[in-house]
């Protein structure tokens, strides 16, 4: 029994001696900004956060954005520092950033606290909404330099909007469904930023309320919701080809719903409607474009 | 009793050997290793230390506090869970045991999801919600399967099987309809930590964790004598003067603690704990007190190149470690097997 007790008391002595290191060796935390950084050197942790800092005028300042960040084409020229969901953090902090812009995702709240850890500032925003979206890129005009910018930018989409509602204005919604997958079918629900698109360009979300964000669905409720337009977003000009080729094959068995016998099912460029980002205008303009096409014939 | 076989097979000094040996090859794995990554690192720069804040190191910065830490990290992980998987085998006396079988994993998985789900964030020394949840359903999972295979009579091997296998059927079904009424978000982080995620850790996380894993895999290491007795069935053991209640908490309790801290750090790594183990015996015999030592060894050095081709393989991206164990594990055990299977009675 005698080494028994030895080998507890070794552990003990350790972790104890643990506790005791780890309170000495404490590197002062240097969240303070007492070197005042001449230059501004930013990483981008999602796509959309990339376009915001590019609209912000930051081109030069960018210095990290991660896989998938494809817009505006100079994104693609950066230097990249992992994907959304698998940031590589030593590649963060390689590239020497002032300020790390990340989204309030699980993993990427991760990323910032481990970097407050050694130090280096982040600033996490929430977009989950079109209103976090102006509020995040004031923010991160703040964080930046770049607050008048910001504001030019969040006015700029206000009044094409508005410009938009203007002309859309007084004509009945059009129940429009919104298919985020097709195999299992799955669709936009009323809790998303895409419902609120389709509420800007002049239309009504088909599905109710859910539980669930993106709720998947049967072919029950697809007949029952009975949409005027179905629109599929696709990624990337492959998927968009190759879903609008099959799209009325595909659909062909739902020929009782409005959208479907009357042909208007679009497939759509997914990069402005599926990432809620500056080009939040263009992605509502092009929904609108399906819902009311006679609208901008001139 | 002894032969000339069994001695020639094991002698202290041969341990001694073998063992530094390893941890030779293991200190030069982890060398090499520190200096790959997706971005350069020269160690010159490195012994420049930190540097003033303005004109940070980042090489010191990255090799420090980064990649060396998660490197160690993969080292007790892979120690905590090849020992881990070397005991569950001799108990249960089944070659697919790992340290899973019992519903560890699930446990552990089950708490993960719901500190994700509940949207906890305190700290616990470092450790976060998800860290500790996992730890505690690990422990709290292993000693329900324990308690239901008392239930079934005194240390019945098959009723302790039967009671991991169904506990961990349930507890998947529970993760299954968390994950499915969780946000998207959620989902996705725990899909992350199923797979087995490595990151850096704090100092004193890896001090503590290393001082409990090497200390448990010494007091295993204690008992391996009395696991080879076991290894032969319980009979066996108990006419040359094994107490086999005792080894049997002892062995299952350590063990499970070991997996536990190692599941809580890193996530759910599998393929480790059962090919570590088999490559181990079938090179250097099935004798527990060779075996352990060289198993803890192994399974580090085994993790620690896996979590740098988790590192490199899609850099600048990372995939979890899990993925690398079992691509690389499986064919990599299956060449042992063919070459040395006529080695290990049982396999014949």
């Amino acid at each position: 029994m005698n080494r028994w007790c030895w080998l507890l008391l070794v552990i003990s002595c350790w972790t104890v001696s643990g506790f005791v290191l780890s309170g000495r060796g404490h590197i002062p935390n240097n969240g303070d900004p007492a070197v005042p950084h001449q230059t501004i050197r930013v990483v981008s942790m999602a796509p959309n956060l990339t376009e915001i800092l590019f609209a912000l005028g930051l081109d030069e300042e960018i210095v990290g954005v991660t896989s998938f960040s494809d817009y505006p084409p100079a994104a693609r020229e950066k230097d990249k520092v992992g994907t959304f969901w698998q940031p590589n953090i030593e590649a963060v902090v390689a590239t020497r950033p002032t300020v790390v812009i990340t989204l309030g995702f699980a993993q990427q709240k991760n990323l910032a606290e481990r970097l407050a850890r050694i130090g280096y500032k982040s600033l996490t925003v929430n977009i989950e909404t079109t209103n976090d979206l102006f509020e995040a890129i004031v923010r991160i005009g703040a964080a930046t330099g770049k607050q008048h910018e910001a504001d030019e930018v969040v006015n700029g989409i206000r009044t094409k909007l508005e410009k938009l509602s203007a002309l859309i204005e007084a004509t009945e919604k059009v129940r429009v469904l919104w298919v985020v997958q097709r195999e299992p079918l799955r669709v936009a629900g009323r809790d998303t930023f895409m419902n609120e698109m389709i509420e800007m360009a002049g239309g009504e979300n088909a599905m109710g309320p859910t539980v669930y964000k993106y709720p998947p669905v049967g072919a029950e409720q697809v007949i029952a919701c009975r949409p005027d337009v179905i629109i599929e977003p696709a990624m990337g000009q492959e998927d968009l080809s190759a879903q609008q080729s099959s799209v009325f094959q595909h659909w062909s068995r739902f020929r009782n719903v409005p959208a479907v016998a009357n042909g208007r099912v679009y497939v759509i460029p997914g990069e402005t409607v599926s990432r809620l980002g500056p080009r939040l205008y263009e992605g509502t303009e092009t929904i609108a474009r399906c819902l009311r096409p006679h609208l901008f014939e001139n | 009793m002894k032969t000339d076989a069994m001695s020639r097979l094991l002698t202290p000094g041969r341990l001694i050997v073998r063992t530094g040996l390893a941890l030779v090859v293991l200190a030069a794995v982890m060398l090499a290793c520190s200096m790959i990554g997706s971005e350069k690192v020269s160690l010159k720069a490195v012994f420049g230390g930190p540097g003033a804040r303005a004109t940070a190191n980042p090489d010191y910065e990255i090799f420090v506090r980064f990649r060396l830490p998660r490197i160690v990290l993969a080292c007790l992980v892979g120690a905590a869970l090849a020992c881990s998987g070397v005991v569950f085998q001799a108990l249960l006396r089944n070659p697919l045991a790992d340290p899973y079988i019992l519903g560890i994993s699930s446990g552990a998985g089950l708490g993960a999801i719901i500190a994700v789900i509940s949207g906890l964030s305190w700290t616990l020394w470092g450790r976060s919600p998800i860290a500790v949840f996992a730890f505690a359903g690990a422990l709290g999972t292993v000693w329900l399967v324990w308690f239901i295979g008392r239930l079934t009579g005194k240390f019945h091997v098959t009723g302790l099987l039967l009671a991991g296998v169904v506990v961990n059927a349930f507890f998947s079904a529970v993760i299954m309809f968390l994950t499915s009424i969780a946000k998207a978000d959620q989902v996705h982080a725990t899909i992350f930590w199923l797979m087995g995620n490595m990151a850096e850790e704090d100092f004193l996380v890896l001090w503590i964790g290393a001082g409990c894993v090497v200390g448990g895999i010494a007091a295993l290491f204690y008992i391996s004598p009395q696991l080879n007795a076991l290894s032969f069935g319980p009979e066996v053991a108990r006419s040359v003067g094994v107490d086999t209640a005792r080894v049997r908490v002892l062995a299952f309790g350590i063990a499970a603690g070991i997996t536990a801290i190692a599941v809580s750090l890193s996530g759910l790594i599998g393929f480790v704990g059962l090919v570590v183990p088999h490559g181990v015996r079938l090179v250097w015999g099935p004798d527990h007190r060779q075996l352990l030592p060289l198993s803890a060894v192994v399974g580090a050095i085994f993790l620690v190149l896996a979590d740098t081709l988790a590192r490199i393989i899609v850099a600048p991206a990372q995939l979890p470690v899990g993925v690398v164990t079992a691509l690389v594990g499986g064919p990599f055990f299956l060449v042992l097997l063919i070459r040395y299977s006529r080695k290990v009675s049982w396999l014949r």
